[in-house]
């Protein structure tokens, strides 16, 4: 008897946030706020990105120390061996308004995490890493992280001695960053496919190590600020 | 009534952050992903419509030739660069505002996208009138069986 | 209120195939400041749009990179791209900023890119 085939489980209704997106975009674009192909432009565009190709840069490095000092000296040129050209992709070819074309890549060593915020806006490396996560975007994140980086790190598991220097990096201009961590024990030949699918988009952004056996990025836990946000600048 | 931005001391756009009320119906009414992924069984993180809004916000910015130019040659007319009809990080400015007073409890992205449809309002890009109209057109569009 | 709707069209046509900030390569004249200078934040005032935080005003940093040339964005929102300037990627020791930063974590730093104005030398 041949087996039944069980359909992926689909939400079967529609959401008045779904209408609300639809009735936004098609009324967007009768008064002539954008095209409607602009719109597809960029809804493909968006689609291409994910966290792979950061991965993959990453990974490559651990193996090549020559692509690792590329991926140091030039992030724009380092990317484009793992598939993502800055300047040239569409929709604008000359790096996305909001993204530029300035990637650096942050070097960790064993006495060196860094750690990425951007505190005036949530600025994201997306051609290299895809959308930002919920709570890289919430001023709870990018208020505290600058300030008590040790206690918000603490709350994605992350404990890191008090000797090593945690380096904060606050984007606030045109460069886009992710991190390079340091490779974990226990990837003795592993290869690149292998490396990148522990590089999760946390370790990336700096509020995780990359770990064998871990694939996943964890959920965040949710704490009540120790530390709330205080506008005393 | 302004104020400044406690991180760079700027003194923010005025925007009115009264509720809305089409945004308050959808708002009390409306069932958000994390709910709706439960009740199906549904892997993805996101909903459907989460890269559309995502694009929706670039389009917004502008800045770049239209992509209906982007074929012709520089010699045969002259190309339209897209204007700037809500500029990236005044939204963003905006949408934190919003998401810290009115929309605190909703979750991202339907926060992000009650945000967006806000600051359209109150700049007038949008009206709230032909906006529900539209919503119950698109309702009875999607729904029909 | 939004930014005055300005033509960008000059910015697309230099930028296009190129790259932003790559387009501003080589306009910005001699740089003030080279790597391990010790520079200040300086504290100019706010009246409009800057991305200079509040956090970093007054204190002082060390110049690691020489990282781009470009308009700042305090020029860039009213469409000034006549002036480029260098850009610097400057680190803070976290004590320098924050006075009540533990003693027990004195590496910490912070790093951040600043244009050429908010720097003086320390």
């Amino acid at each position: 008897m041949a087996e039944k085939h069980k359909p992926a489980p689909m939400v079967d209704e529609v959401s008045d946030f779904e209408i609300l997106e639809v009735a936004v975009r098609e009324l967007a674009i009768e008064k002539g706020l954008f095209s409607i192909e602009d719109h597809r432009r960029w809804t493909e565009y968006m689609h291409t990105l994910g966290p792979a190709p950061a991965a993959h840069l990453v990974a490559k490095a651990w193996l090549d120390p020559e692509y690792r000092k590329l991926a140091v000296k030039d992030g724009v040129k380092a990317s484009l061996d793992v598939g993502i050209d800055w300047i040239n992709s569409m929709p604008t070819n000359f790096g996305t308004p909001s993204d530029y074309c300035n990637l650096r890549v942050l070097e960790d060593t064993p006495k060196l995490k860094h750690v990425v915020v951007c505190t005036l806006c949530s600025c994201y490396p997306r051609p290299i890493l895809g959308q930002s996560p919920e709570w890289y975007r919430t001023p709870n994140y990018r208020r505290r992280l600058v300030r008590w980086p040790r206690q918000v790190l603490a709350e994605f598991g992350l404990q890191i001695p008090e000797d090593v220097e945690i380096r904060v990096e606050d984007s606030n201009q045109k460069s886009r960053f992710i991190v390079l961590p340091v490779r974990p024990e226990g990837t003795e030949g592993w290869s690149e496919d292998q490396l990148a699918e522990i590089v999760t988009r946390d370790c990336l952004i700096g509020v995780a190590l990359p770990t064998p056996g871990v694939t996943v990025n964890t959920e965040r836990p949710v704490h009540p600020a120790v530390n709330p946000l205080q506008h005393d600048h | 009534m302004t104020s400044k931005d406690p991180d760079t001391g700027q003194t923010l756009p005025d925007l009115d952050t009264s509720p809305i009320k089409l945004l308050e119906k959808v708002r009390r009414e409306g069932r958000v992903w994390d709910e709706l992924s439960e009740q199906y069984g549904v892997d993805n993180p996101d909903p459907p419509w989460r890269l559309s809004l995502e694009s929706t916000c670039d389009a917004l910015n502008g800045g770049y030739w239209k992509t209906s130019d982007l074929c012709a040659s520089k010699d045969d007319r002259p190309r339209e660069v897209d204007e700037c009809k809500l500029d990236a990080l005044e939204r963003r400015s905006e949408e934190d505002v919003l998401a810290t007073d009115l929309y605190a409890d909703v979750p991202f992205p339907e926060r992000q996208l009650l945000a967006l449809a806000h600051s359209m309002i109150r700049r007038g890009l949008l009206n709230e009138e032909e906006l529900a109209r539209r919503m119950k057109e698109v309702d009875q569009r999607l729904n029909m069986a | 209120m939004s930014k005055p709707h300005y033509d960008r069209e000059h910015h697309v046509k230099k930028a296009t195939g190129i790259g932003d900030p790559q387009c501003f390569k080589g306009e910005a004249g001699t740089a003030r400041f080279k790597v391990g200078d010790k520079v200040r934040v300086r504290d100019l005032p706010d009246i409009f749009y800057n991305r200079c935080q509040v956090y970093t005003r007054g204190a002082p940093a060390t110049v690691v990179e020489l990282v781009y040339e470009s308009p700042p964005a305090e020029d860039e929102a009213w469409d000034n791209c006549d002036n480029p300037e260098w850009f610097y990627s400057v680190v803070f020791k976290q004590k320098d900023l924050w006075s009540d930063y533990p003693d027990t974590f004195a590496n910490d730093t912070l790093e951040t890119e600043l244009p050429e104005r908010w720097l003086e030398p320390a």
